[in-house]
Formats: C-alpha cells, sequence, structure tokens
C-alpha cells in the first residue's frame, strides 16, 4: 500500500519536473487468482499481477493522455513524456476539462484477504448441486476468480481518492443435453464480497439451471405476430443500459443525435420505469467511488415513474453543450421493483416469449433493435408452453420501454444490478 | 520493440512438465474527432511476461507486468506451483501432447511508432474531407486506431520465436437524418495489417471509399425496413467473412467441439452445399500474406492453414496442443493470448469461404424477390450452430435489380442447415481485419468470403 502511494509521489515529481501545471492521473495495482473449469473439471490456475498507470495532461486548453503498466521511475517518466506529447500535438479545447477539488477519501469495498480454499469449496458445491438437482445439464465452462485492487488518484485541483478492495466473482457457461439434443449455450455470473452464501442461490443462478434443462427439446418457430416479451432481470439490465446509452448519453448528446435531446423532465417511456445508477446501494459489490473526470460518485436517477431526470454527460460534454455534467460514470443499475409477481406477468400475457437472452445487431442512436431470441420460451393463453429456437425479436428500445405490460416484484441481485424481470407489448415476434 | 531478455530461462523450466515462457508488449493509439471535436487522443502500452505449465492436462499460468529478469523467474515458479496445486484436484491424467517441431521463427518485420501530431493531423484532414464535402450529414466521426502485438516464446519442446502483428484503422462513420427526423448511422473501416506508413501514406485513396459511404447513408436513410421471414437472399462478401467466422468457425474451435458443439457428430459429413469450401489460414493466401498473418501460436506451434470444410464435407477442427492430441488431428497454431496477462485459447487466425465461378451481377440478377446484404456491425454464434449477425447496410432485390436500402436488421439461421443453401458463389473474396472476436479474451482476428445466394432468416417489421 505504501509503495503505491510513493509512487505516487514520484508521479507528482516527475510531472511537476516538466512543469506540467494542470493534469490528473491514477496509478494502480491489482491482483488475480482465477480458477477455469472446463466441462465440470478444473483444468487451470491462472495468477495475474497487474499494474497500470494513467495520465492526462492539460496544457492550456489543449490535453493528452498516456496509460500504461509500467509503474517504474522510468515507466513513469514515460508516461509523462508520452502525455505532454499527446497535448501538444492536440487542438485547442477549451471544454476539456477536471473536477474541481473533491477533497481526500479512502474507499474501502469488500474483502482484502481471499479465503482460497473456502472459494474453491464454493464451487465444488456449486458443481455437486448441479450434477445432483439438473442432471441434463453440462458445465461446459466455469471461472472463479479473485481480484484485490488498490488505486490511488489526484488532480491538481486538491482530489486526492484512494482506493482499497476485492471480490470475488463466479460465471458460468452452460448447456443442457438429453437424447442426443444438446441446446445452445447461456452464461450467468455472480459477484460476491463474502462466501456465506451457495452460489447455486445467488443471482439467477437457479433460473438458469432451470431454463437451460427446460430447452433442450426446444421448437422452432412458424409464422409472425406481433405479442409481449418478458425480459429475464439480465437482458432488462443489458437493454436498459443500451437504451440509456444510445439516447441519454455524452456521444449523442454532443452531437446533437439523441432522441432525449431537449426532454428533461418529460416522459419519454413508461411510468412504470424508474431506473438509477446507485453505486452506494448496499446490494451493489463495488460500486463507483470517483468518476472518470474526478468528481465524487454521486447516487443518480435517471428515469423516474418514465420521467427523464437527467441525461449522462461527462464533464467534456457538459462543457461543450452547457448542460449539466453527471457525477457517476459507472453503470451500477437499480431498477425499481413492480407490483406483479413473475407470475402474475405470465397469466396476463395472450401471446408472446419469455426471453433469457438476445443476439442481435447493435441498436443504433435510433434504437431500432432486431436478433435471436436466445433461452426463451413461448407463452399462450398466459402460460409457458414450451422452449423455442430459431425465433426473432424485433422493435424499438424507445418504444418498447414505452409499452411496458408489467413489471416483476421479484429483483435480481448478481452483485453488479438489481433488476427485476420486464414485460414490453408491441414486440414483432417472428419465425420461419 | 521487445528486446530479448529470456532466451536462457529455459533452465529453469520444471522437469515433467511442458513449460511456454511468453513476453509481449501491447500497444494503442488512439484519436477520436467527433464532429471535430477532439474527444480522445491516448496513446498506450501494456507490457509484461507469463507462463504457462501443463502438467497431464492441468494448467498452471501466472503473469505478471514487468519484463524483467526477475519477473521471468517468478512467473516460471508461480505458473509450476499453481498448477502443482489444481493438480491435486483436477483429476486429470491426460498424456501430454508430443511436439511436432523445435526451433526459432525469426522476427517477420518491425513496428514502426508514429508520432500523436500526425496521427491527429490525418483525422483531421479525413474529417475536414467529409465536413466540407457532406454538410447535410448530422454527425461525422472519425477514428484512427492502432493495436499491436509483439510476442517472444520460448517452450520447453516446441518451437521458439520473436513475433510481431501491428495493424492500424481509420474509422469513418456517417449519421444522417431520415424523413421521419431519427438517425441513422454507417461506418467503414480502411486500413490493415502494418504501420502507419504502411496503409495511410495517401490519404487521398480512401476518398472514393468514403464519397460510397456517404452514398450509401444518404439510401439508408430513405430506407425501409427488411420484411421478417425467411428469404433468399445475396449475402456481400463482407457477410460471406463474418459467415465463415461467426456461423462455421466457433462450431469447429475444437474447445467448443468438446464442449458438444454441432460439429462433433458432424466429422467428415456434409455440412454445406458442395460450393462451400473454407480454410482458417495462417499466414499467407494463394501466396500473398494474409490479412493478419500468424507465424507461430502462443504454445509454439508453428502457424499452417487449418481446412475445416472441403466441397461442403466437414473436415477439421482448429486445435490447441491438447484437443489436437484428443481428436487426432495436428494442431496448426490456433493457441493464441491476446495480452501479457491472457493464456492462449483457440482463436481463429483468417477464416474464410473459397471463391467459387460466378460475377456478382450474376447472383444479383438471378434474385427474384430478396435482400443484398453488404455490411455487418457484429455477429454471434452456438454450440448448436444458430448464428446471427447484425446487418448494418443492405438493399432489396427486386426482378433482379438492386431496390431501396434497409434500414438496420438481423439475419440468423442454423448454420449447417443454411450452408447446404448456397447454390451460386461469387469469383472474387472481400476480407476484413479490423474486428476484434470475444471469447473470454478479445481477438485481432480477420475473415473473408465471396457473394453468395442463400436462404436465411431476416428480422424485421
Amino acid at each position: 500500500m505504501s509503495d503505491l502511494r510513493n509512487k505516487a509521489d514520484l508521479m507528482d515529481s516527475i510531472l511537476k519536473a516538466r512543469h506540467a501545471e494542470k493534469y490528473t492521473y491514477t496509478l494502480s495495482e491489482g491482483e488475480k487468482q482465477e480458477l477455469n473449469l472446463e466441462n465440470g473439471g478444473f483444468k487451470l490456475m491462472r495468477t495475474v499481477f497487474n499494474n497500470s498507470g494513467s495520465v492526462h495532461i492539460f496544457a492550456g486548453d489543449r490535453m493528452g493522455t498516456a496509460s500504461g503498466n509500467d509503474v517504474s521511475e522510468e515507466g513513469l517518466e514515460k508516461l509523462a513524456d508520452d502525455a505532454m506529447a499527446a497535448a501538444a500535438s492536440s487542438p485547442e479545447d477549451p471544454g476539456h476539462d477536471i473536477a474541481p477539488d473533491q477533497g481526500r477519501d479512502v474507499f474501502r469495498q469488500g474483502v482484502w484477504e481471499p479465503d482460497l480454499d473456502r472459494f474453491l469449496e464454493r464451487i465444488q458445491e456449486f458443481l455437486d448441486t448441479a450434477s445432483r438437482d439438473y442432471p441434463t445439464v453440462k458445465i461446459m465452462t466455469a471461472i472463479g476468480s479473485f481480484d484485490r485492487w488498490h488505486w490511488i488518484s489526484r488532480n491538481t485541483n486538491g482530489t486526492e481518492f484512494e482506493g482499497l478492495g476485492g471480490q470475488y466473482d463466479f460465471s458460468v457457461e452452460i448447456c443442457a443435453s438429453e437424447d442426443d439434443v444438446t441446446t445452445g449455450l447461456d452464461y450467468t455470473g455472480i459477484s460476491v464480497k463474502d462466501l456465506d452464501t451457495p452460489f447455486m442461490e445467488l443471482g439467477s443462478m437457479k433460473d438458469h439451471m432451470e431454463a437451460i434443462g427446460n430447452s433442450v427439446h426446444a421448437r422452432a418457430m412458424e409464422g409472425k405476430f406481433e405479442g409481449t416479451v418478458i425480459l429475464k432481470p439480465e437482458l432488462a439490465a443489458e437493454m436498459i443500459s443500451v437504451m440509456l446509452v444510445n439516447y441519454a448519453g455524452s456521444g449523442v448528446i454532443l452531437d446533437g443525435t439523441s432522441l432525449w435531446l431537449n426532454r428533461i423532465g418529460e416522459q419519454v417511456v413508461s411510468e412504470k420505469l424508474t431506473v438509477a445508477l446507485n453505486p452506494y446501494d448496499e446490494r451493489i459489490i463495488s460500486g463507483e467511488r470517483g468518476t472518470d473526470d474526478g468528481f465524487r460518485s454521486e447516487n443518480v436517477t435517471v428515469l423516474e415513474k418514465g420521467i427523464l431526470k437527467t441525461h449522462l454527460l461527462n464533464l467534456y460534454a457538459a462543457n461543450k453543450t452547457g448542460r449539466p455534467v453527471t457525477k457517476n460514470t459507472g453503470f451500477d443499475l437499480v431498477v425499481e421493483p413492480g407490483c406483479m409477481s413473475l407470475d402474475e406477468i405470465i397469466a396476463s400475457v395472450d401471446r408472446g416469449l419469455l426471453i433469457g437472452g438476445f443476439s442481435g445487431g447493435q441498436p443504433g442512436v435510433n434504437g431500432e433493435f432486431s436478433g435471436v431470441a436466445k433461452n426463451s420460451f413461448l407463452i399462450e393463453h398466459g402460460k409457458i408452453t414450451c422452449a423455442v429456437t430459431e425465433t426473432m425479436i424485433s422493435g424499438n428500445l424507445g418504444e418498447a420501454f414505452g409499452h411496458i405490460r408489467g413489471i416483476s416484484s421479484e429483483l435480481c441481485c448478481n452483485g453488479s444490478a438489481v433488476v427485476p424481470y420486464i414485460a414490453m407489448d408491441g414486440i414483432v415476434i417472428s419465425g420461419k | 520493440m521487445l528486446q530479448d531478455i529470456i532466451a536462457g530461462k529455459t533452465a529453469l523450466f520444471a522437469d515433467g512438465v511442458q513449460t511456454v515462457l511468453r513476453a509481449q508488449e501491447n500497444r494503442s493509439r488512439r484519436v477520436v474527432l467527433l464532429k471535430g471535436n477532439l474527444v480522445q487522443n491516448s496513446r498506450s502500452e501494456s507490457r509484461g511476461i507469463n507462463a504457462r505449465v501443463n502438467l497431464q492436462g492441468t494448467y498452471g499460468f501466472a503473469s505478471i507486468a514487468e519484463y524483467t529478469s526477475e519477473a521471468a523467474d517468478k512467473v516460471i515458479r508461480s505458473a509450476t506451483e499453481n498448477a502443482r496445486f489444481l493438480a491435486r484436484h483436477s483429476g486429470r491424467h491426460l498424456d501430454m501432447p508430443s511436439s511436432p517441431e523445435t526451433g526459432f521463427v525469426p522476427l517477420n518485420r518491425t513496428i514502426e511508432d508514429t508520432d500523436q501530431k500526425t496521427l491527429i493531423e490525418i483525422c483531421q484532414q479525413v474529417d475536414a474531407y467529409v465536413a466540407e464535402k457532406y454538410p447535410d450529414l448530422v454527425s461525422r466521426t472519425v477514428v484512427y486506431t492502432e493495436d499491436s502485438q509483439d510476442r517472444i516464446v520460448y517452450t520447453s519442446d516446441a518451437l521458439n520465436g520473436h513475433l510481431v502483428t501491428p495493424r492500424c484503422y481509420i474509422y469513418v462513420m456517417m449519421t444522417a437524418e431520415s424523413k421521419s427526423g431519427t438517425p441513422v448511422e454507417l461506418f467503414r473501416a480502411f486500413g490493415g495489417f502494418g504501420s502507419f506508413r504502411d496503409q495511410f501514406s495517401h490519404i487521398e485513396d480512401l476518398y472514393p471509399g468514403i464519397d460510397e459511404l456517404y452514398r450509401r447513408v444518404k439510401d439508408k436513410a430513405e430506407g425501409i425496413y427488411a420484411e421478417a421471414g425467411y428469404k433468399t437472399v445475396v449475402l456481400g462478401g463482407m457477410m460471406g467473412g463474418m459467415l465463415a467466422h461467426e456461423a462455421v468457425g466457433h462450431t469447429v474451435e475444437a474447445d467448443l467441439v468438446y464442449g458438444g458443439s454441432v460439429a462433433g457428430p458432424n466429422l467428415n459429413k456434409t455440412v454445406a452445399s458442395e460450393l462451400v469450401t473454407m480454410i482458417d489460414y495462417a499466414s499467407s493466401v494463394d501466396g500473398v500474406p494474409a490479412p493478419l498473418p500468424v507465424f507461430m501460436d502462443d504454445e509454439g506451434i508453428r502457424g499452417e492453414d487449418a481446412l475445416l470444410i472441403e466441397n461442403g464435407v466437414l473436415r477439421g477442427y482448429m486445435n490447441d496442443r491438447e484437443s489436437a492430441a484428443r481428436y487426432n488431428m495436428a494442431p496448426k497454431g490456433n493457441a493464441r493470448g491476446w495480452a501479457f496477462s491472457d493464456e492462449p485459447l483457440i482463436r481463429m487466425r483468417n477464416t474464410c469461404i473459397l471463391p467459387g465461378t460466378h460475377s456478382v451481377d450474376d447472383l444479383i440478377s438471378s434474385v427474384d424477390d430478396g435482400y443484398y446484404l453488404i455490411e455487418s456491425g457484429n455477429g454471434q454464434a452456438d454450440l448448436t450452430g444458430e448464428f446471427m449477425f447484425g446487418v448494418t447496410c443492405g438493399y432489396e432485390i427486386k426482378h433482379g435489380r438492386l431496390g431501396r436500402a434497409l434500414l438496420d436488421t438481423t439475419v440468423s439461421g442454423i448454420a449447417f442447415d443454411m450452408l447446404k443453401t448456397v447454390d451460386m458463389v461469387s469469383d472474387t473474396v472481400q476480407w476484413s481485419s479490423s474486428g476484434f472476436c470475444g471469447k473470454k479474451q478479445r481477438m485481432a482476428v480477420g475473415m473473408g468470403g465471396p457473394h453468395m445466394r442463400c436462404k436465411i432468416m431476416i428480422g424485421g417489421r
């Protein structure tokens, strides 16, 4: 720990010796212990010792960035020289800036010393449970890792943030087979700061295991109809994140192509939807503490009962557009639950899909999407009737989240997001 | 460029295991101009050393973000300890694969650096061309991106070598406004293998491609939704490359075969039309350097072409040393890691469906009612061979002629079903090499294909 602080002091000396008057930098060191499993058995143990340094230098209204992983004295000098050269090459632009003084703070998160024996036991327990309770499911790959980090970020306005922490992550890639028929792949994972709970009980592990096990004899859908899709929580998180970036992110506000450009305070999606980026939510394991621009991170509500409360602007985009900066550059997504159970939502659907994954083209700034519904089940007359394959869905993100049928009271908390099931009407569903 | 300070470290390799020591530097340069605003201006170097140890099928891996003699000692020791620790839990007792070859693969070229000022100026020049010539665009973005690998590999029983893979690209992205006021986008990547000077000495050479990009984004602004369903299409060469990579390539990666992919039970069976032959090229294609040449992989195996499909029959997989032994095939150099901290995985290199005999015009004029799909943004595939790729540029075909442009859509299918519907293949191949493939780690890959007429599911309204 003290070594990194010494390196930060050295970085300041190097930059001052080069007469850099305005700068910000982050130095970090980290360690990863990772266990890799293939087809249910341990295959590889990986240890990674990493360092990194990133420097932004401002020469008047010019800005340059350099980064690397050599944090020796020679490496830090090269970082400083590269960043200064980049800044000198840059055109003048007063939009570039760093956050005003945020004070000094130390952020401790998660666990510092891992219990790798207990971690290995939890992984083996997961494998045993999967084998016992879901005999048709195959754990193709599984990755269990413990990551520990220590970083220091300073700027010339006086801010110094220091972060120390660690977390366990466990993810699986699964399929199921029966009668010589194999399903497609499914993925899920969790992040935790302790090992108190069996992994099978966390996130949506059980749901994924059950769903893939029930997908072996999937049916190719025929025809086309407009119906309801119920997004499982991890997919809902993915879709909401894309919508926020495409409609409210820095890039689309800066170039003026956002469809929510001048709609702060207006209803932009269904009143059922409230979305926040809450890095301090206790269900988020390692939420953001300092933004990329050097602000102390804040909880931010982006959509409240469907009303757009803020764009997601970094400091540069805020300065260029004269709009307020958003003191949150993480994506610690927390979506408010609804008042219907998942079963009640399914019972309300005449025809549609319960969708676990989406494999599609990246939606553009207009929000249009189309792609394959993965790990999905057909709903007919309020009941799940069969698993489907070769089925596509298409629609528009803004319109889809404007036509929300229901949001579940059940939440999936996987350590990095807190999200319910979300049902949306008016989606085109097509088969062969 | 890395200097070789690890040649003598093979003396530290433990007996009774297979060890690979790899030093690596990844370098990146990036400049982004958004509507003329410099929003990114960065240079990065990431350097380190790793060791991987194979103890009867159980692997230990360790890496350190330093390139020193001491770091080499430490990763060898740590990787060996990891392999021994895990071997007590893994229950694996595989025969370690024999080595096909030893020796040293010499440095293939050098990596040249270009100062940031030049990179910014070239982006400004391209941006000015677009801004002045096409002022009606709603937005424009010009990106210079460069990522280069420099690797030194020493093995206990296979090839050693020092190899570099530089590549650089300029992306031009355009946004136009449709009649309804919504934005539509299109981008194109220029560049390829080599350093800045190799690719962009004559920036004016890019202008015809930029002009074509503008025409297409304006067409798209007037575009229509595809009609969802099972359609006859002509896949353009870039789509053919995506098909080779996503729809087929992933299913024949031997680690996915081991996991149960559809390719497992189909070896030596007909999986495609007899017009389809597909190869994962290593370092050259018909005597010309491959888009991203791989001379040796990160297990010390020489890069050789891997025949995957021959006249519609599945002939082989892409392997690492372990899987090659499992399937009684020869490893061809497909085990690659992206960063110094990445263990090698089975990855594609330059995956291509070979050309046929028809002209592109023949293919288009043969379709009475269908679509011509030209550019793709992304793609994914599954164990079952179910694939999808996004279509960012396409046109309808009516009575053998191109019609209105398409808005963004997606195509999908089951690879080995869809490939059997290929009934015409063009006589030219288009390659792309700017993308990354994601599979735990990212990896630079090349992909290529001819135009093909086939039937495919298309998403739409």
